[in-house]
């Protein structure tokens, strides 16, 4: 054995640690007839015994008492308060009933909107009867004319109803614009602040907020930037935990 | 039900997760050790240490699904979400460079008493001090390698599953991380003598 192999297996006969008896015997005969090699030993013997010592002086060390304590208090209140699963499967439940309630809602306006719009139209119709023809003090040929010419209004009834104005259809366009306008956004996956999976995140649940960042911080996420743009700032959600913990950040265009 | 305490890790964690508060209190029992220590032995500083334990267990409390026993253990586990608690804790309080000049916390190694004469009780205590210094002075990815490999004991293996490095870094980054220590302990006038700190020879 040379020096350079005695250095790679140096510490490990230092620590006592599990070798070949061959290169153990190799390496304790090269440091008896190296001088550097078995200072270099001797020094490695020495830093092991510190360590040691260090390690039994502490072993005796613990959290304090009162820590457990708390953490069982957090865990009883965690019992009640956040019962994972129920959490989540009551969540699927308001989720649906809130969207059976907004179809409802929906369908119910729309048949309201069309009756009040009908309202006037039957009114009109009402107030518009078909004309009689009076053959009682007619003559024949007066009662001819009128059947030639019959008149405008009863042939054309539609010219002479009132436009019916729709309010709601310019209420739906600035709905869709508003709609067009979130859709526009364009946004990455959330990415995990912590050492939390995509999974946990979704969990966990928590509170997102919109806030602005230096597009240099799209850096710091692995994400590319434009130079050109560097001094401008980008869009982002963070969403945080019901600690207040910043849990994952998305960006958003 | 009063729980055995033969119970073995991961059936106590599935306990707690079920809502077993004594499983949970089991569990604190058996490993609030070794984070403390740990944290303490990375940080150097006691209210750290409190704090990442703390942290670790109601990490426990809230996303202990996620530990998976074919990649380890729960000890294992535990010590891994202590070391990313203990970086953050670190970075956040621009710590990571040197560390162990806190007044408050020196003292925390030397409460233990002995029966050695004062003299030699002194020596120990100064050899610890310095010691103690010294990992807290190494670069963290060294000293986290060297507080668990020789402090607590952890094997090579295990170190690597904490690290989510090879077991052949593990050993090397011990070596570079024991060389370092040498270096830092090794008293100055010796170094003067030789003119260098180490001399290699190809006998």
């Amino acid at each position: 054995m040379n020096c350079q192999r005695f250095e790679t297996v140096v510490s490990e006969l230092a620590r006592g640690q599990m070798m070949a008896a061959e290169q153990r015997a190799e390496a304790l005969a090269h440091s008896d007839i190296c001088d550097d090699c078995a200072a270099r030993l001797s020094d490695e013997q020495m830093l092991t015994l510190g360590l040691q010592s260090l390690a039994s002086e502490m072993e005796s060390l613990e959290a304090p008492r009162e820590l457990e304590a708390k953490l069982l208090e957090a865990f009883r209140a965690r019992e009640v308060v956040v019962p994972i699963a129920k959490r989540s499967s009551s969540r699927y439940w308001l989720a649906a009933i809130a969207a059976m309630l907004l179809i409802a809602i929906s369908v119910m306006a729309f048949r309201w909107i069309n009756r009040q719009g009908d309202e006037p139209r039957e009114a009109i119709k009402q107030e518009q009867p078909k004309p009689k023809l009076d053959v009682s003090n007619k003559s024949n040929e007066q009662l001819a004319q009128d059947i030639k010419k019959p008149s405008i209004d009863y042939l054309f009834p539609q010219q002479s109803k009132p436009k019916r104005i729709r309010p709601v259809n310019l209420r739906r366009s600035n709905n869709a614009a508003v709609a067009n306008h979130v859709t526009k956004e364009i946004a990455t996956d959330f990415i995990p602040l912590s050492y939390m999976s995509a999974v946990s995140l979704q969990q966990e649940g928590g509170q997102i907020i919109r806030v602005q960042l230096p597009r240099s911080a799209l850096a710091n996420f692995g994400l590319p930037v434009n130079m050109d743009r560097y001094n401008e700032k980008v869009k982002a959600d963070v969403l945080y935990g019901v600690d207040g913990m910043a849990r994952a950040i998305r960006f958003v265009q | 039900m009063k729980l055995k305490s033969d119970v073995n890790d991961n059936d106590l964690l599935r306990l707690m997760l079920a809502g077993d508060e004594e499983a949970l209190a089991l569990l604190y029992r058996r490993r609030q050790g070794s984070v403390y220590r740990f944290a303490l032995q990375m940080s150097g500083s006691r209210s750290i240490a409190e704090d990442v334990t703390q942290e670790v267990f109601l990490f426990l409390m809230r996303e202990g699904h996620v530990f998976d026993a074919s990649k380890g253990t729960v000890g294992a586990f535990l010590l891994g979400v202590a070391r990313v608690h203990v970086r953050r804790r670190l970075r956040a309080e621009h710590r990571l460079e040197p560390l162990g000049d806190d007044a408050e916390d020196d003292d925390v190694f030397m409460q233990s008493t002995t029966d050695m004469c004062p003299l030699e009780d002194l020596t120990r205590a100064e050899t610890i001090e310095s010691v103690r210094k010294a990992v807290l002075s190494l670069p963290p990815k060294y000293r986290e390698v060297v507080v668990l490999c020789e402090l607590q004991d952890v094997s090579y293996g295990e170190t690597a599953e904490i690290l989510g490095c090879a077991i052949g870094t593990v050993r090397s980054r011990l070596h570079r991380g024991r060389a370092l220590l040498l270096a830092k302990l090794r008293p100055a006038a010796d170094v003067e003598e030789t003119g260098a700190a180490t001399v290699r020879c190809f006998a």
